[in-house]
């Protein structure tokens, strides 16, 4: 007979050897989940732990450059902080009626809060300067949000011994990591005033408003009117070369309700995330309002263009969350050629002569001027 | 689904940020790096070859070891 390989046989009635046997079955059974918690505890602390620095390091961001650029006169550590905890409460939107004009009207006193906060802070009057400032904030604002509520969950996991919440917790924990990673690159850009992703719609239209006369339509937003082929076109985009996205939906909706200029086709040029897989400064075209941000925008060029029942063509240049807010990339800057050919062709192919087209640049203008 | 979970893209390595230049009368492109100032459409100086006015028309990110 082959002696036994495995078992307690072998050792006889050995019980200290029995219970070494089964001990780890044992445990595992009745406190594999508690191992298990433990384990994620650890991994989501130091991702917990990474996210602190990078908190850190964006608050420390804004202050340099408070400091350094805007040259405050009491030292502005303590505004800082009050102004990374800015709330804003959204409308409510139980009788959704209505709700657009409302949420304009809290965004609008937000972002002119927090302007007059960084004005008061600095009395420097460099436009260019307090618009990067907003910037810079806005990142280390949301770095800072993203960082309480991760640790929000991760001490309700830990007080309650609730392994389903740091499950849940561990496993979108890297993109919430891409996510601030992303920001903090694009604070690296918002300071230096370098161009981003997202400002390959102006960068576009930038272009074509070059040498006209450029006309203020809206708060933070400019229109050029020029020639082609025997088409009026009127070209918006916002203020750059400083961090605006300026206000497109009122620059078109003044342009038409109160201006009376009858347009007959809008083409919107904006940048697009792209999906996994696709290729970044891919060049693509449909119909619609091609813009993103709250829906203030993109509800009031819809409704104007529906009420004057006018066609909306989109060219969008696909890139990555990271891209778009971080410094442009080669192959989106390099896509400026192509775009503004297609939207030449657009405007042979799909308008007549004598024809008022429109053509909004959507994005952030920083760095890019007109 | 795909507007949940956008592609947040893939980590940058360091990037060395150009600014291109370009003569507005022969064409003339020059890539220099990147001086805090620069702006896309800015106007400044003038061109070695034909005196032309020149202009910014791009700038950008490249990976460091593109140029390597
Ligand atoms: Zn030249």
């Amino acid at each position: 007979m082959l002696p036994m390989q495995l078992g307690p046989g072998q050792f006889g009635d050995n019980t200290l050897y029995l219970l070494l046997f089964y001990l780890p079955f044992l445990l595992f059974l009745f406190y594999g989940q508690r191992i298990q918690a433990f384990m994620i505890l650890g991994e989501v602390s130091r991702a917990l732990g990474k996210l602190k620095i990078m908190r850190e390091r964006s608050r420390k961001e804004v202050i340099d450059y408070l400091v350094n650029h805007l040259k405050p006169k009491s030292d502005p550590q303590e505004q800082v902080d009050q102004l990374l905890e800015y709330f804003t409460i959204m409308p409510v939107d139980l009788d959704p009626s209505g709700i657009v004009k409302k949420i304009e009207h809290v965004v609008t006193v937000r972002n002119d809060r927090i302007r007059s906060e960084i004005r008061r802070l600095a009395p420097e009057t460099d436009l260019v300067k307090v618009s990067t400032a907003e910037n810079i904030l806005e990142a280390a604002s949301s770095i800072n949000y993203i960082y309480k509520l991760v640790r929000h969950f991760y001490l309700l996991g830990k007080r309650t011994s609730n392994i389903y919440i740091l499950v849940q917790l561990q496993m979108i924990m890297p993109m919430i990591l891409q996510e601030a990673d992303a920001l903090v690159n694009a604070l690296e850009a918002f300071k230096l005033s370098q161009p981003i992703g997202d400002g390959i719609g102006p960068m576009v239209v930038g272009r074509m408003m070059l040498n006209h006369e450029k006309l203020d339509i809206s708060k933070d937003t400019v229109m050029v009117k020029t020639e082609y082929k025997d088409r009026s076109l009127y070209l918006i985009k916002a203020v750059g070369p400083g961090g605006n996205v300026g206000e497109p939906g009122n620059a078109v909706e003044r342009l038409i309700n109160e201006m009376g200029v009858k347009i007959n086709s809008v083409i919107m040029i904006d940048a697009a995330l792209k999906l996994e897989g696709e290729k970044t400064g891919e060049v693509a075209e449909g119909v619609g309002a091609a813009i993103g941000g709250i829906g203030v925008d993109r509800f009031k060029i819809e409704e104007v263009a529906t009420k004057m029942n006018i066609p909306l063509y989109a060219v969008v240049i696909k890139q990555s969350l990271i891209d778009a807010i971080s410094v442009m990339r080669k192959e989106i800057a390099e896509a400026a050629d192509k775009v503004t050919k297609i939207v030449y062709r657009l405007i042979e192919e799909k308008t007549q002569p004598h024809d008022n087209v429109l053509i909004v640049g959507v994005g952030n203008t920083l760095g890019v001027a007109q | 689904m795909a507007t949940m979970i956008p592609s947040i893209g893939e980590k940058r390595g360091k990037q060395i940020v150009y600014t291109i230049e370009e003569c507005m009368s022969c064409g003339e492109k020059k890539k220099r790096a990147f001086t805090l100032g620069d702006y896309v459409y800015k106007k400044g100086g003038q061109c070695n070859k034909c005196s032309g006015s020149i202009l910014i028309t791009m700038i950008y990110a490249e990976p460091m070891k593109a140029t390597q």
